[in-house]
């Protein structure tokens, strides 16, 4: 009866004080709308890396020059083994029949690409026609490269979304001629948009250009970075991986004992590199998740702090009219439960919409975590609570006549 | 010796106040109050008659002495059994009201109500309000009422629980002069009911109107005597209306 009657009266005056009750809920409101729009936004972004990983397919393969290459490691313009050749590719699709597609292909980072006045630096990919549907990646426009365009060494490129805008703007490049380095090249097509790479690069600052270009024109040499393979069949994969390191280790004249020349990266590398940034991912989300809790925990801890400090007077009263302590403590903890649960909901709410607006206004997915919410409001309402009752303890512990000074 | 309700022996309290050393606020006090007494403790500011009402009041502790309520030492209560005496024997009015805010005065007379045992909380504070002549103000706010008005809410509030006794601090201090008669004249009324009061003032002719007059000063009771014929309130309320209405 009585803790009921505090209950009610507790409840009564936080409408009655609605200000003072808006006050102490927006710390918490602020804290998770902030928790809210940071987590989704960064599970969002965690979702779309994942996908692209898996882009990699779990029919694909790759070989690439030097041995024990970390994935991470792939894409680095440092020195390249010089061990990996057209032929052994062309061996591989020939003797084994699990193979659908290869797609060999070399690369030269930092590449200086010059349209009259305009200049920039893109990395430059020598390619096959095959390249195309191995990795999933045509032209918008114009046309992409073709047979005709390696037997004849063709100076032709495909330009990626981000060069074109940097040399053209937005006049048409089909047709147009452009400097890479010291020799002259004609835009052949614009390659389609693949974003960022896994690893945060720019998949937009692309030049493709036919492999035999760019061995014998481009960057005389007559190796490969790495070899990307299409099977018929994932169930393959096994087998056609232990057949490729025994045929490369047998051409490349390998003695038993001595480390591979070249690594295979299979979809199971790709899996673990995917969850090594998911680990990171998590990381950086807590860290995230904790710093805007904190900053909520101090925000409602100090509001709460010097709402209870203002109602000293009145827990002097309340003493003095017949309140004991756990009494006091009662009432000043159901009224921090209730703000914080509401300014909880209100804060996902809010916090859910704007994630929510954010995602179409900057065009980034959005992907909201409820474990992570839930997690804030519980921790925030700890904060909350703890704050608010502190304060009302030592009021509560004061004589009445001290409190109602 | 049964009709003591309240009994202070060699009442101490001090306030360390740093740097001027020791405040003696009280100094060895000694006194009883019975049942049905109507006692004015009278001092200037600073004599530390406050100080007295608050500690015989249980809304504060001495430094040293102890007090006995209805033979119970109160030092020697818990925290719960402490609140249970403020709630149940024990009525404050203060000088300056203490009611709360944006709460009508129905709501501020059941608060000592919310903290007891009793069911018909509405009705006993409804009571109480018809009590001090505010039947008609039950659902007004303390920023509705006259500063007179909100004292007999705060009365109310006092007398709600049906206390042995009510202290009152200064309860006219901040009245004008016919508020402050009305004020006298229902604690005289309480009073003859059988009601035992203890009023705090600095004013003579407010202490006029007790019976018994204790008077403080330094820390230290001075005089305690018995006042055989008190001002009766309700004849000067009655005259000073009179005189209003004659000059107007």
């Amino acid at each position: 009866m009585r803790t009921k009657r505090i209950l009610k009266n507790a409840f009564k005056n936080l409408w009655k004080f609605k200000l003072r009750s808006f006050l102490m809920m927006i710390g918490i409101v602020i804290g998770i709308i902030a928790l809210t729009v940071i987590v989704s936004v960064g599970f969002g972004a965690k979702g779309l890396v994942m996908e692209r990983v898996k882009k990699f397919g779990l029919e694909s393969l790759m070989v690439t020059a030097g041995g024990g290459v970390q994935i991470s490691q792939m894409g680095s313009t440092g020195q390249l083994t010089a061990t990996l050749k057209l032929d052994d590719a062309e061996f591989l699709k020939r003797e084994i029949p699990a193979i659908k597609e290869i797609a060999p292909f070399n690369r030269k980072g930092n590449a200086d690409v010059k349209y009259f006045e305009k200049a920039t630096t893109t990395t430059l990919l020598g390619i096959t026609p095959s390249y195309a549907s191995v990795w999933d990646w045509d032209v918008t426009e114009g046309e992409f490269i073709t047979d005709e365009d390696m037997a004849a060494l063709n100076r032709i490129c495909l330009l990626g979304p981000t060069v074109q805008k940097e040399l053209f703007g937005e006049k048409d490049p089909i047709g147009e001629q452009i400097n890479i380095g010291n020799i002259q090249f004609e835009v052949k097509g614009i390659l389609q948009s693949k974003g960022t790479s896994p690893g945060g690069g720019d998949m937009d600052n692309r030049i493709m250009i036919p492999l035999s270009t760019f061995m014998r024109r481009v960057a005389n040499v007559d190796y490969l970075a790495a070899i990307k393979i299409l099977l018929h069949d994932s169930k393959e994969m096994n087998t056609t991986v232990e057949n490729i390191n025994s045929i490369l280790r047998e051409r490349h004249n390998i003695s038993t004992g001595v480390p591979d020349d070249f690594t295979i990266i299979t979809p199971t590398e790709v899996t673990k590199m995917a969850e090594k940034i998911s680990g990171t991912f998590n990381l950086f989300l807590a860290l995230l998740a904790g710093i805007s809790l904190i900053t909520g925990g101090v925000v409602v801890a100090n509001i709460m702090s010097i709402s209870v400090n203002e109602r000293k007077k009145e827990i002097g009263l309340r003493k003095a009219v017949g309140a004991n302590s756990k009494d006091i403590m009662r009432q000043f903890l159901f009224e921090a439960l209730a703000v914080t649960f509401t300014g909880g909901i209100i804060g996902i709410i809010l916090g859910g919409v704007g994630a929510k607006l954010l995602g179409v206004i900057m065009q980034m997915p959005i992907s909201v975590s409820w474990e992570s919410i839930l997690v804030g409001v519980v921790s925030s309402s700890i904060i909350g609570i703890i704050a608010g009752i502190q304060p009302a303890k030592r009021a509560a512990k004061l004589q009445p006549i001290e409190a109602l000074k | 010796m049964n009709n003591i309700i309240v009994k202070a022996e060699r009442l101490t309290k001090v306030y360390n106040k740093g740097v001027g050393g020791d405040v003696f606020a009280l100094r060895d006090v000694s006194l009883e109050i019975h049942k049905g007494e109507l006692i004015a403790i009278m001092g200037a500011s600073g004599s530390g008659k406050s100080t007295l009402m608050n500690i015989l009041g249980c809304l504060d502790k001495p430094t040293e002495g102890s007090l006995f309520f209805e033979e119970k030492e109160v030092s020697k209560l818990g925290d719960k059994e402490l609140a249970s005496v403020r709630n149940k024997k024990i009525g404050f009015v203060f000088q300056s009201f203490n009611l709360l805010a944006r709460t009508s005065a129905l709501e501020n007379v059941e608060l000592p109500l919310i903290y007891s045992d009793k069911v018909n909380v509405t009705k006993l504070a409804k009571d109480a309000l018809n009590l001090v002549g505010l039947a008609d103000r039950v659902h007004h706010h303390p920023g509705e009422l006259s500063g007179g008005q909100q004292q007999r809410v705060a009365i109310a509030r006092a007398l709600v629980n049906d206390p042995d006794i009510i202290f009152a601090d200064e309860p006219t201090g901040n009245l004008d002069t016919k508020s402050s008669y009305e004020i006298i004249t229902l604690f005289q009324k309480l009073n003859k009911e059988g009601r035992t009061i203890v009023l705090v003032t600095h004013e003579l002719d407010i202490a006029e109107h007790a019976k018994r007059i204790i008077k403080v000063s330094d820390g230290r009771i001075v005089s305690d005597e018995l006042n055989n014929s008190p001002r009766n309130a309700e004849t000067e309320l009655n005259k000073l209306v009179k005189e209003v209405k004659n000059e107007n």
